[in-house]
Parts: C-alpha cells; structure tokens; sequence
C-alpha cells in the first residue's frame, strides 16, 4: 500500500488548500455528479481561483473574519468554492440543509432565528427561491442579520488566483466553522470546530484508514451532516485526493448511481449510515447493475447510526457478484464533537462481530449466550484512531473495566471546543478534557461495541431528530392532550433504522375521530419534516410519568406497543 | 397536458403507505401525502412497477415532479407495449 499523504497541521486551513491547488493545480479536486448531465470536474487550481472571487464579493458586501454564515444551498458545482470563500475571510461557515416542502416555512424560518438567537448569525447565502422565507429574518427587531445573498447569481469573472492575503490574522486555535445538530426548535447546539480540530482530525483519522495517493472517495451524504462535511470534504480536500459528490436526493430516488459512480471512477471509499446498505440491498435491481464493478472498493465505512450485522450481510450478499469484497465492510464510531471519528476498523478487514446475551445487556453485563434466541450479533466500530482516548464509565465518572456495558467518554486531539454560546450545556459533557458522549457501549479486546444511548434521540436514516421536537409539534394538534405526548424511535430491521411512534394523550373515544386526529398527528410530523409511521392515541391519565413530572418515554413506549392499537 | 390518476394508481399508492384514503391528483406532490417521504418513495415506485408489470428507467425516476408525471410514466409504457 502506498503511504499516507502527510497533512500539514501547523497552519490554517485555507494555507493548506492554496499549498495543494499550486502544487498540482491540474488535479482533480471535486466530481460534481449531476443526473442526465455530465460530470462537472473541479480541478484544484480551478476550484481556489473560484474561491478566492466569491471571497471578493463577499469581503465587498461585508463579511468579515469571525462572522457566522449560513450555506443553505442545494446540490450546485458552485457551492463548493463558495463554502471555501467563506473560509477564506476567516468567517465562520455553518451548512444547513436546504428545507424540503414537506417542511412548514414558518418552522424553517424559526429554526434560523433560533440558530441566530443562540448561536449567532450574520449572513444567510443561499438561493432565490428561499428569498421570501429567509427575507423576514432581516426585518425583525434586534435581528442580528446583516445580509441575505444569492450567490449563485453572481457572475464570476475571469481572474488570478487570490495573492494577496484574504484572512487577516487567523490562527491555528481560531474556530473554523459550525455545526449545528439537528432539531427545529430551542434545541439546536453549534459544535464549534477549530483548524486545530479540523486539521488534526483529517490527518490522523487519514492514518487511520490508511488513506493514500489512489484513494478516491464516492459520497452521496448531505454537506450538512458532519459524515459528509468531515469525511467526504475536509478529509479530501486536505488530503489532496478526489471526491464524487452526488446529490442526496438523487441517490435517495436512484440509489444505483452511487454504484455507478463507484464504478465509473473507480471508488475505494466511502460512508454510509446503516440503512443506505439495506436501501440498496433492497432496491436495486439486477438490470441496473449491467457492467457495474466494485472491485475497487476498500472500505465502505459503516457510520452515524446503529450498525446492524444484517445489514452487512445483506449487502455483501447482494454485491459480492459485482465485485464487493466482504473485507471492505468497514465501521466507524464518529460525532461532530470529535470532529468526525473516534474509532475505526482496521483497513482491509472485515468489521469484527461478537455474540453476546441480549438479555445480559439490559443488565449492564456483557457475557456470551446460552441459547440462540438470546444472541445478539454486534458489530465493532474498531479501535481509537490515533490521537484519541476511550473510556467506558459508569453514572458517577467511574471507569467500568471488563467489558461491562456504560457510557462512552473520549479525550481526543480534534476535540470541539464546546457548544457555541451553550455554557451550560458544554459543562454538562464536557468536564476534565473528556466528553461525554451519552452513548452506551463496551469494549472487546481493545475494540469498541456501540449498542445504545442514554438519551432519547431517535436516529432516522442517519439524522438526529429530538423526541421533544415531535412531541411540541404532536402537542399542539386540536384534540391532542397538551403536554400529554411522547415520541420514540422503534427498531425496523426491515429498513435497517429506526422508525417512529408517538403515543398521544385524547378525549376523544369515537373511531371517526380518532381516525381524523391520526391523520392530524402525522401532518403535524410532516410541518416539521419527520415522519410519523405509528400514532397510538391513549385516554387521559394514561401516560405514566417520571419523577420530573414529564411522561417518561420508555416505560410509556413499552406499555403502547403491547396495549394499544396503532391503526 | 394533464394525466388523469387512474384509481389502480391510487390504490397501489394508498395501499403501500398504509393509508385509509387521501386525495390524490395530478399536482400532488410526495411530501403532500402523510407517509410518502424519501425512505418510503422506493418502495411505492417499486410497487407501482409491480403492479402495472413495467420498470422505470433511472434518470426518469430522478426527474419525476408529481404523481401526474408518474401517471404519465405509466401510460407511456403502456402504449410502448401495446
């Protein structure tokens, strides 16, 4: 194998990119995939001269180094030199996904002006058709919006690279940019990520995929989300090696084309959450895969939700004719407060598995099974990457040794430094250099198994959607109890992810209206872009609450799918 | 011109997303119908093949708008094998 490239990390981000667009300015950058099109190739001397004359026009209309700016821009060649524009200035950029119609344009417009409120906002880029959602942000009293622009419809003219120097006084600790998490109402926190953070990380976790000169990354995965930020962005474009971005929505309706893809340009790596294995697994059909090869792969790297051994199964079963080799089912523990990774299996081998009692698990105990019915197969999300420490603690801090189940805690190089404007909330998981991530695990022979959390999201197709964002909105449907909800991810091995069931306090005992209120519950899911598959509706009182006096999610859960109808 | 929905469409449409009844037209769009989002839109479009015996091409998957265009798909291939 060849060697990893090394990353220089002893200067800024942008240094970096301007080094190696003029060491090889012919050399291909980004493979921008558009459907029905040809590709657009971005070579690296290209995509920096079209940088550094969106960083003009921006610096022209105001943005300085440290302001927040937020992309909500579509799948476009042009977003790529634009979000490096940004970065160029020293302003801060924050992706954001661009709003689909099911999503109501009031609960987008709130989410901005929550983002604003919390994590400040200075400059909106997106595209015309947003113009009259995002507009109104500007207006508002004590709005700290400067400015709504359309960069897309700025024509660009011929020039030279940028020479002079575009972001004054930058440094290595400075922040680099913002990641929001998920969530449409007061619950969003920025990540914010240093070039320290930034820079470590694509270096240290390319060692640990063994990243080299002939890799070429083949990504589906939204620029909003940190798997497809860090992995399938940062991580090339610092390692100088290319990567085919293709549109999530186009792969989400034709999932063959990232196989195409993989195939035409000869991928080696890639990301995936668990339910894009059985997505495609499932449904691709044979006549869509003439002439397509994936001997190329090395490494399809399993991330961002739940890993499931089924779902590898099935995909290897599916693709090994093509040419997929079971070596290549990779794993990766990641989260934006790390940056992207903190454990990776080992490159050119298969993700290790373990079969342990699932009724040991419920115990905090791990040991294997006595019968076959107790078996749960998990898979292993690898060892630390360099630069990275784990511990498995228990509720008070303490470390639990022997393979016993608790919390995951990571000390790492490509640490965030906080939640940005969040003291609060940083402290709570943040303390001594360690950050607490709320997930569950074990470890097994220096190999980290992630099999739950101690929090209540629920993990959809790989994004994060906060129980209480489902339940303010289901509350405020006429009919349904105020306060009287709870929403809960439910395991769907068909898809490979999490579906979700919301149990729903009403008066109501009529058929006809309850039928009537089921269908007003899923369009409430639907205004805030999240789908609903199970409504089970309850009387009053029926909700059991925890100590805090809020309907406990759990035991509620359990109790609706064994009591309560859901038709 | 405007496809009309035929009922068959519409029933395999409603059945797959577990739906008691919607109305669907020509303008509707996916993220109009409780249910029908982007995980869900594969396995409808694999029942509506199923159902009429037909298969779409991929770039006319990715360029559909509504339900009338998936209508108009259907009666395409209809003609075409006729």
């Amino acid at each position: 194998m060849m060697e990893t490239p090394r990353i220089d990390t002893d200067g800024i981000v942008w240094d970096l990119w301007v080094r190696n667009a003029e060491q090889s300015p012919e050399c291909e950058a980004i493979l921008h995939w558009s459907a029905g099109q040809p590709p657009y190739r971005w070579l690296r001397g290209d995509l920096l001269r079209a940088a550094g004359k969106y960083a003009e026009h921006l610096e022209g209309l105001g943005v300085r180094k440290g302001d927040v700016c937020a992309l909500i821009i579509r799948h476009r060649k042009e977003f790529y030199p634009i979000y490096m524009a940004v970065c160029a200035l020293g302003a801060l950029p924050s992706v954001l996904a661009y709003p689909n119609q099911r999503l109501h344009p009031d609960k987008f417009r709130q989410g901005l002006e929550g983002m604003a409120k919390k994590s400040g906002l200075h400059w909106v880029l997106t595209e015309r058709d947003l113009d009259s959602i995002t507009s109104p942000l500007l207006l508002r009293e004590g709005s700290t919006v400067r400015g709504i622009f359309f960069p897309l419809e700025w024509t660009e003219e011929a020039g030279e690279s940028p020479g002079r120097i575009l972001h004054p006084g930058v440094r290595f600790g400075d922040p680099f940019l913002l990641q929001h998490s998920s969530g449409t109402t007061g619950l969003q926190k920025a990540v914010v990520l240093s070039h320290r953070a930034i820079l470590e990380h694509v270096h240290l976790y390319g060692l640990s995929i063994g990243l080299n000169p002939d890799d070429r990354i083949v990504s589906w995965l939204p620029l909003y989300h940190d798997m497809g930020l860090i992995a399938a962005f940062h991580l090339p474009l610092a390692a100088g090696i290319p990567v085919v971005q293709l549109d999530p929505f186009e792969w989400v309706t034709a999932p063959v084309i990232f196989l195409d893809a993989i195939s035409r340009e000869r991928g080696t790596l890639g990301w995936l959450p668990n339910f894009a294995y059985n997505l495609m697994a499932d449904r691709i059909r044979g006549d869509d895969l003439e002439g397509i090869r994936l001997d190329s792969v090395r490494m399809l790297i399993n991330c961002s939700e739940p890993v499931r051994a089924e779902s590898h199964d099935r995909f290897y079963g599916r693709f090994a004719p093509y040419g997929f080799r079971r070596s290549a089912l990779a794993a990766c523990y990641a989260m934006a407060e790390t940056t992207f990774a903190a454990t990776q299996t080992h490159p050119g081998r298969e993700a290790n598995r373990l079969t342990v009692a699932r009724e040991a698990i419920g115990k905090d105990v791990i040991r294997m099974p006595e019968t076959q019915e107790d078996a749960r197969v998990c898979i292993s999300s690898g060892a630390p990457i360099p630069g990275c420490e784990m511990r498995i603690v228990d509720e008070s801090g303490a470390d639990l040794s022997g393979g016993r189940l608790g919390e995951i805690a990571i000390r790492s190089v490509s640490l965030f430094d906080g939640y940005r404007n969040h003291p609060e909330q940083t402290a709570e998981v943040l303390r001594d250099g360690w950050y607490f991530t709320g997930d569950y695990g074990f470890s097994h022979e220096g190999e980290y198994y992630v099999i739950g959390r101690k929090k209540d999201i629920i993990i959809v197709a790989g994004k994060n959607i906060y129980p209480e964002d489902i339940e303010d909105a289901v509350g405020q449907v006429p009919g349904i109890l105020p306060g009287r909800v709870i929403a809960f991810g439910m395991e769907d091995r068909d898809s490979g992810t999490e579906q979700i069931g919301v149990v729903a306090e009403t008066s109501h005992s009529e058929d006809l209206e309850k039928k009537k209120l089921r269908r007003a519950v899923v369009r409430a899911g639907m205004q805030i872009d999240v789908t609903i598959s199970r409504v089970y509706l309850a009387p009053p009182r029926w909700l059991i609450k925890s100590s805090s006096g809020k309907p406990a999610r759990r035991a509620n859960m359990d109790r609706a799918v064994v009591g309560l109808d859901w038709r | 011109m405007e496809a009309m929905i035929s009922e068959r469409l519409k029933k395999v449409i409603l059945r797959e997303l577990d739906l008691d009844d919607f109305d669907i037209e020509d303008t509707t769009t996916a993220d109009m119908v409780p249910g029908w989002d982007s995980l869900n839109h594969a396995r409808v479009i694999a029942a509506v093949e199923e159902e009429f015996g037909i298969r779409f091409r991929t770039l006319e998957l990715i360029a559909l708008r509504n339900v009338g265009g998936l209508q108009e798909l259907i009666d395409k291939q209809n003609r075409g094998s006729r």
